[in-house]
């Protein structure tokens, strides 16, 4: 580490200029006549202070005068470097510090602010369509029908393409074992909306939509494992849920849309939409009722979102006036962003664990300015001696400032080595599944991030601490014996930055505090069915080899025999399963009340065999269960549970009404059901969701579409246990099916507060370093004020002052400051907690609990971190202390 | 506090004034640092004398500024020193100052004398 070479000789030639010029003033002198030695005192004293010249000549060079900053950071080094404990302390501090701060924000930044990966992503856009229906104010975002997607496209003029898509998932076959993947229904323009060309053959033609084309579009993941990369793949055919497709192309790897995981690989066009099973049925892409798609576009040059919005709003209105009981109560649009739409409300939740590690930074900065601070009182004489001889005021607020930085880089390099080794432990534990999340990684906006964090820390917490002790009286400082003591600011600067970091460390642990109270809340939730030794599964039966009829029969003789199989106590089958993501609804008519058609409402709809309220746990509070004599032939029936009742028929007994939902298994028309039972509320969405109003269908009299089948394994058994019985009992029927999706009830209750827990763990865990770092300084405030105060306690304790009495003025000092910043910070928090609001379950922001035991907590904490140094204090022994003097 | 700010002007005031001197001491030949501050005193019948804590980062400055160079020669009496010389930039400089030196003390000597004048009267 040296200089570098022209600066050197720039240095070296400074030096030789004051030499010769001394040479000659002294050569001058000699020739006057005086004698060489008094010449040369004389010339030494009329040029002055040597190292003060050459050092102002220096600041001419430039105006951040590269050596200068060299020798401050060489000095700052080995100060740090004399003072290895305070090192230590800051340097970890800081390191978890930045470290936390720099891992969410490369989280944040690979979720929220990296661009989608398709060109211009800024005019790509997701539209959704108001279900105005559902006012909750101004409705709720849905998605579209196939219908009302066709007249977007056609009558549009601000996109300069629309494209569809709907999530599903397909039975490969042929290729290897059978298996189940991602994959997506797509119209013509789906690739092309994106900007992504194929890495061989081509996207989806518009006539393609039409007629029924068995065409698919391969992943270039899906093309390599399952077919060997064969680069004649194009034209190739291959089974697609038990159908011949052909390969028109594959997308390159890093094409990953619709967002999915594992990934989506196969893309197949809307034709699959537009079959139907039996002639003279109503296809779903004519359905304007049915809304399944999600609809990107890609914005026109030169158009914006509002006038987007304007535009379709137009359209939606002219649909609904067209189409009054479809549309009627869907007179509106909705247009975002596409990454906004896709990043959702991840971003609120990474925002405030921003918020949380930024307030740990915080506290870390009034800690580690207070240890300087304390180190400037043990500084006065060193610095004094430097101000004696000749370093300015700004010079020496330079110089530590310098030793700010110098700490502020090497704990911001230890963070982001930390950050690198916690990021992949981050988001292997994120329960939440969103775009971006496996490409975390420190790149250069992370490091940029890091980099401006250290120099705003090592202000932060340089700041008042170097002003504070470039500024000693020298007089004073450099008096023989003088006590090192703090002058009565310093006191006041350290007494607020523990109010400060207390004040910050209190709002990090009320919110920590509301997110367990959230969080103990949900657990003691139930789900409205036990879930304990219940393992599901699911397959589908291709529609090519299984007409409904056949569904029907194979499900109908698959069940019984499941139930006789050892080690299995009770199957039967779900659509869609409870906590698994999905849910359906469907509107419907009570009989007796005339409603218009736009304006019926609707309910979450389950379609289950007989059995499933048994195998799930779910209560039967009213009437029966369906029974397998409830089949195709016979009348229709319907169970609904009890928030149901207690909106449809709050007065009414339920058992025996009749109501018609939009869904009809063979009849032309959607038929009337007869209410034959009540079950328990199931919570469909999710465990903080309360339940909706549910209705259930028996199988026979709806549809099934890939069910999950849910198994209850018999006397305490492990659910696991039985997944091989069953997957052998299927293959039994058919050896092309394949069981996936295998989990536990349990594990779908879990993951659905896998999200709730991964928050308010990192929360408590930031919570719990802000109010290991409070403590610590305070610990470290009052020890040094005692440290400073050892004199006159003595003098106190010579005068027969007691333990009792020292103890208490210690301690007192100390719970003032932790009063002053619990109040202040029960304040902020009383504020700030409102952002917690939306993730809060059942509990208010200004829930009383959670603020006492935050009180208690600190105060207990507070005490403890006093007390060690009181304990000192009250064994000062009196004599040393005088003599001290 | 009073006695930093006082400090502060001194040099101030120097500076602007140093910068003409050495500039103009410099339009008579190369000097080096030793010489200049000779020259000054001398031309000034001794009533200047400039600070060397002044003069070297004044003519470091200068050399940044582009209006003087400096060049390692041998003195007459045998000793290796640096000396400066004006560039051209330099000799307009030294117009410059010369001129607003000028005005400066015209405008000095016209306050002084209206009020000398006014105090006869």
């Amino acid at each position: 580490m040296r200089l570098p070479q022209w600066r050197r000789r720039q240095r070296a030639d400074l030096d030789e200029e004051i030499r010769s010029h001394l040479a000659m003033a002294v050569q001058d002198r000699v020739a006057r006549g005086e004698s060489p030695d008094h010449a040369a005192r004389a010339a030494r004293r009329e040029f002055g202070n040597v190292d003060l010249v050459k050092e102002t000549t220096r600041d001419m060079w430039g105006w951040m005068s590269l050596d200068r900053l060299w020798q401050d950071v060489r000095y700052a080094l080995r100060v740090l470097r004399r003072s290895p404990g305070f090192t230590a302390v800051a340097l970890l501090t800081l390191a978890l510090g930045i470290g936390a701060n720099t891992a969410i924000f490369s989280v944040i930044n690979a979720v929220v602010l990296r661009p989608l990966p398709f060109p211009q992503p800024d005019r790509l856009v997701s539209v959704s369509e108001m279900d105005l229906r559902k006012v909750t104010g101004g409705g709720v975002a849905d998605s579209v029908s196939y219908p009302n997607f066709f007249d977007w496209r056609d009558r549009n003029q601000v996109f300069e393409r629309l494209a569809a898509f709907r999530q599903s998932r397909i039975t490969l076959t042929g290729a290897g074992v059978p298996q189940e993947v991602a994959s997506a229904v797509v119209s013509a323009d789906f690739f092309d909306t994106l900007g992504v060309p194929p890495l061989m053959g081509r996207g989806f033609r518009r006539e393609e939509e039409k007629t029924s084309s068995h065409l698919v579009v391969l992943g270039e993941q899906l093309w390599r494992s399952s077919f060997g990369a064969d680069p004649a793949i194009v034209g190739r055919a291959i089974t697609v849920n038990g159908r011949p497709f052909t390969v028109v192309g594959v997308m390159p790897r890093r094409f990953t849309f619709p967002v999915t995981f594992p990934a989506t690989q196969m893309w197949i066009t809307i034709a699959e939409d537009a079959r139907t099973e039996n002639p003279g049925d109503t296809p779903i892409t004519a359905q304007r009722g049915a809304t399944l798609l999600e609809v990107v576009g890609r914005l026109r040059a030169g158009v914006s979102i509002r006038q987007a919005q304007a535009a379709m709003d137009v359209i939606a209105r002219a649909l609904g006036r067209e189409y009054p009981d479809e549309d009627g109560s869907r007179g509106a649009v909705r247009i975002v962003l596409l990454l906004e739409e896709l990043v959702g409300d991840t971003s609120y939740q990474l925002l405030v664990l921003l918020v949380a590690v930024g307030c740990v930074l915080l506290i870390a900065c009034a800690n580690i300015a207070n240890l300087l601070l304390a180190r400037g009182v043990g500084r006065t004489r060193e610095i004094c001696v430097r101000a004696a001889l000749g370093a300015s005021g700004g010079r020496l607020v330079r110089q530590l400032l310098t030793e700010s930085v110098v700490l502020s880089i090497a704990g911001a390099g230890l963070g982001v080595l930390l950050a690198l080794a916690s990021i992949g432990l981050l988001v292997r534990l994120s329960p939440v599944e969103v775009r971006g999340l496996d490409q975390v990684t420190i790149d250069g906006p992370v490091i940029l991030f890091a980099a401006a964090l250290t120099v705003l820390t090592a202000l932060l917490f340089g700041l008042i601490p170097a002003v504070h002790a470039a500024r000693p009286q020298v007089v004073i400082g450099l008096k023989e014996g003088a006590r090192t003591t703090a002058g009565s600011g310093q006191h006041r600067w350290r007494g607020a930055l523990i109010v400060a970091e207390t004040a910050v460390g209190v709002v990090l642990l009320v919110g920590a505090g509301l997110m367990l109270r959230s969080f103990d809340r949900l657990l003691a939730t139930s789900p409205g069915f036990s879930p304990a030794n219940v393992a599901t599964m699911r397959f589908r039966l291709p529609d090519t080899r299984y007409s409904y009829t056949k569904q029907v029969r194979f499900y109908e003789e698959l069940f019984p025999a499941l139930r006789g199989l050892p080690g299995i106590e009770s199957a039967a089958a779900v659509v869609p399963l409870p906590l698994s993501g999905n849910h359906l609804s469907l509107s419907f008519e009570q009989q007796g009340r005339v409603i218009a058609q736009s304006e019926l409402p609707s309910a979450d709809l389950g379609i289950v065999s007989p059995g499933y309220f048994l195998t799930m746990g779910i209560p039967l509070v009213r009437g029966r269960d369906f029974t397998a004599r409830d089949d195709s032939s016979a009348p229709r029936v319907i169970i609904v549970d009890e928030s149901f009742v207690r909106r449809y028929f709050p007065h009414e007994n339920p058992i025996g009404q009749r109501i018609r939902p939009g869904l009809s298994a063979d009849e032309k028309e959607p038929p009337w059901r007869e209410v034959v039972g009540v079950v328990g509320d199931v919570r469909q969405e999710r465990l903080s969701i309360a339940a909706r109003p549910t209705f259930y269908i028996p199988y026979p009299q709806g549809m099934i579409v890939s069910p999950h089948l849910v198994v209850h394994a018999a006397g305490g058994r492990a659910p696991s246990e039985v997944v091989e019985t069953v997957r052998k009992a299927v293959a039994a029927r058919d050896p092309e099916l394949v069981v996936a999706n295998v989990r536990t009830l349990d594990e779908y209750v879990d993951r659905s507060i896998a999200g709730a827990r991964f928050n308010t763990l990192l929360l408590a865990l930031f919570a719990t370093l802000g109010l290991l770092l409070t403590a610590v300084g305070l610990y470290g405030v009052t020890a040094s004020g005692v440290a400073e105060r050892t004199h006159e306690i003595g003098v106190r304790i010579a005068l027969g002052a007691g333990a009792g009495a020292v103890l208490a003025s210690v301690l007192r000092r100390g719970l003032v400051l932790t009063a002053a910043g619990l109040t202040t910070g029960m304040m902020m928090a009383a504020m700030a907690s409102r952002l917690l609001q939306a993730t809060l379950y059942n509990v208010r922001p200004l829930d009383p609990v959670t603020y006492a035991g935050v009180g208690l907590v600190l105060i207990a904490v507070a005490l403890f971190a006093c007390w060690i140094p009181a304990r000192r204090a009250t064994r000062v022994d009196p004599i040393r202390a005088l003599r001290s003097e | 506090m009073a006695k930093h700010d006082r400090y502060q002007n001194r040099i101030e005031l120097l500076q602007g004034t140093l910068d003409l001197l050495i500039l103009q001491t410099l339009q008579w030949g190369p000097r080096h640092g030793y010489g200049i501050s000779q020259a000054i005193g001398a031309h000034s019948g001794d009533v200047l004398r400039v600070d060397t804590g002044s003069l070297y980062p004044a003519l470091h400055r200068l050399e940044r500024q582009g209006w003087i160079l400096a060049e390692w020669k041998v003195s007459d009496n045998k000793q290796r020193a640096r000396f400066y010389r004006l560039t051209p930039a330099g000799r307009k400089q030294l117009l410059a100052e010369r001129s607003r030196w000028e005005q400066l003390s015209d405008a000095i000597r016209g306050v002084l004398t209206r009020a000398a004048g006014q105090g006869e009267a």
